[in-house]
């Protein structure tokens, strides 16, 4: 019988399970702590064959402070998400992220993600926020 | 209640502030500089104020004592009282001996309670606060009232007369518009006894009898606003002090984010101290000039806000973003924030900005024609090759203060011939296209705009 994994105990820890799905899912282009005015979005990833870019935003419990900030997010970013342990997935309100079109994507003890409800296109991208992020990462 | 134009102040926290006050004192009522930094740059505190100040500008100013600062306070980190004098310190290099250092008064508070009084200089000595206790005896009060005043009325001159080349033109040195009698903390581990003196020393420096109007400050923990009694007991004693003004410091309040019942509070000290003397908030905003349909006769803050403002400031705070004052909402956020909710409110050309935005020449200047160009309001940089955290350019930061500087003076003449029942009209209807945003922060900013409005109603 396989040992237990550990509980998620550190918002860091949502990263590398959250990369790994964004690579799977053809984001390869990463960049972790991206800056965007005050704010630093945890995981922001660009798909080099389709150009379209994602920012996450991960959470170990205070979804709705990350609902806020993905939707600042949506800015800069053609789909958003917030991550948050699949255990606090009961409080999220998923109803509200839909109407904000924020997707949410639940890290397991396993370490694996799910996505529990899709993004929806972002009508308030800049791109002149987003074009020097995609060419940043594109040149990466 | 007649209607008041309400003055509005600017203090000079320090002289890197000194080319926004030089650009738009001319057009504010009056400049407020500390006793601390008047002592730490004597000669330039002093020109500056003779510059800006002198008889021909209209402008006035006046010299804070600072005189709380020798008092106790409550260490912000802990909650608890303390009386060591440790927030006017800092860790001081010792000459001659490489690398060691020592934790001393700050050399301009060390020179301001030399120039004050020995009550002041034997605190900074002996490294232990004022207490009510030593000012217990009428004499000391008289000589520490005699010597804050003084202070105020001749230190600018006594700094010309110092100079031989300028001795010449030290009597024609402009007088401050008033006298702060001298103000300590009302701490509350001993709030009866700093209320007493508060009072007490207020007479004493009405006493004196000097050529000047005297005006008290009012500092206490943002806290009284909730307690009745204190409250009671200002509007009871201040007035028999016979002060022309006072000036409310209630630390940490912050008229953005005051509950209803500390607004409603403020609001109803302001108004019956409003009926016996001048009434001002030493660090408010547009709320506090809305008062003065209710008997608020101005405001100061500094030129990068200060709206608000802790008795001791938190140390080791990195420096704060410089973030965009929103007119609509007499607050200040993130470029980001209200970006995002330009579509909603129908913002998609620099003209719709100037409409529901703001139209003052510096976003005009700013924005241009393009509206993309809103972020240079919050355009940031690695200051430094090695700095880990990217920081607010020095322009975008002058570009927010610039704008809420010319901000702050259209509300104040926008204000000036408002009934209190246009100003709450007029915050209902900025609330009410505010309230629906999509960021949270700004739907909040909207509901304390509304909850002015509800106070301002209030009877």
């Amino acid at each position: 019988m396989p040992a237990p994994r550990p509980q998620i105990l550190r918002e860091e820890e949502l990263l590398a399970p959250v990369s790994r799905y964004a690579k799977r899912k053809g984001f390869g282009a990463q960049f972790a702590e991206l800056p965007f005015f005050e704010y630093r979005i945890d995981l922001y990833a660009v798909s080099k064959p389709s150009g379209e870019t994602i920012a996450v935003e991960l959470k170990m419990k205070n979804w709705r402070r990350a609902l806020h900030q993905a939707i600042i997010y949506q800015l800069c970013s053609d789909f958003v998400f917030i991550a948050l342990p699949v255990a606090k997935a009961g409080v999220v309100d998923t109803a509200e992220l839909s109407r904000h079109g924020v997707g949410l994507i639940l890290v397991g003890l396993d370490r694996r993600c799910r996505l529990a409800l899709e993004a929806t296109r972002s009508s308030e991208v800049r791109e002149y926020y987003r074009r020097p992020y995609v060419e940043m990462l594109a040149s990466a | 209640m007649p209607l008041v134009q309400p003055k509005v102040h600017l203090r000079l926290g320090s002289h890197a502030e000194k080319e926004y006050v030089e650009k738009t004192l001319k057009r504010f009522d009056g400049l407020i500089v500390g006793g601390n930094l008047l002592e730490a740059t004597p000669g330039a505190t002093a020109s500056l104020i003779v510059k800006l100040c002198g008889k021909t500008s209209g402008v006035s100013y006046l010299i804070d004592p600072m005189t709380y600062a020798f008092g106790a306070y409550v260490d912000p980190a802990t909650g608890k009282s303390r009386a060591d004098l440790d927030w006017i310190k800092s860790d001081q290099k010792v000459k001659g001996q490489k690398g060691k250092v020592v934790r001393a008064i700050k050399s301009s508070y060390q020179k301001l309670s030399g120039a004050l009084d020995t009550v002041f200089s034997d605190a900074c000595s002996t490294g232990k606060a004022v207490e009510p206790s030593g000012l217990a005896s009428s004499q000391i009060r008289s000589q520490v009232a005699e010597a804050v005043l003084e202070y105020q009325m001749t230190r600018i001159r006594d700094v010309f007369a110092s100079d031989p080349e300028y001795k010449d033109i030290a009597d024609e040195v402009p007088l401050p518009a008033a006298l702060l009698a001298p103000y300590f903390y009302i701490e509350p581990s001993k709030k009866a006894e700093w209320s007493r003196l508060s009072w007490l020393l207020a007479a004493e420096a009405v006493k004196k009898g000097k050529s000047l109007p005297v005006h008290a400050v009012v500092c206490a923990p943002k806290e009284y606003l909730s307690d009745p009694t204190f409250l009671n007991d200002v509007v009871a004693k201040l007035p028999e002090s016979k002060v022309a003004g006072a000036w409310l410091w209630f630390s940490r309040f912050d008229e953005r984010l005051a509950s209803e019942l500390e607004l409603l509070n403020f609001k109803k000290l302001v108004s019956a101290l409003g009926a016996t003397m001048q009434v001002a908030n030493m660090h408010g905003g547009f709320f506090s000039l809305a008062l003065s349909r209710h008997g608020m006769s101005g405001i100061a803050h500094g030129v990068g806000y200060g709206e608000q403002k802790d008795v001791v400031p938190v140390i080791g705070q990195s420096t704060p973003t410089v973030r965009y004052y929103l007119p609509p909402l007499y607050a200040r956020f993130g470029v980001p924030d209200i970006e995002r909710c330009f579509s909603a409110l129908g913002v998609t050309t620099p003209k719709d900005f100037f409409q529901k935005i703001c139209d003052c020449v510096v976003c005009r200047g700013v924005i241009a024609s393009s509206l993309s160009n809103f972020q240079e309001f919050g355009e940031r940089h690695y200051s430094t090759p090695v700095s880990k955290r990217a920081a607010q350019t020095p322009a975008a930061a002058k570009r927010c203060r610039f704008h809420f500087l010319l901000c702050r003076l259209r509300e104040r003449d926008w204000i000036a011939d408002k009934s209190n029942e246009e100003v709450i009209k007029h915050l209902s209807d900025s609330a009410a296209i505010w309230k629906s945003v999509v960021v949270q922060d700004l739907r909040d900013g909207a509901a304390q705009v509304e909850r002015w409005g509800k106070i301002l109603g209030t009877v």
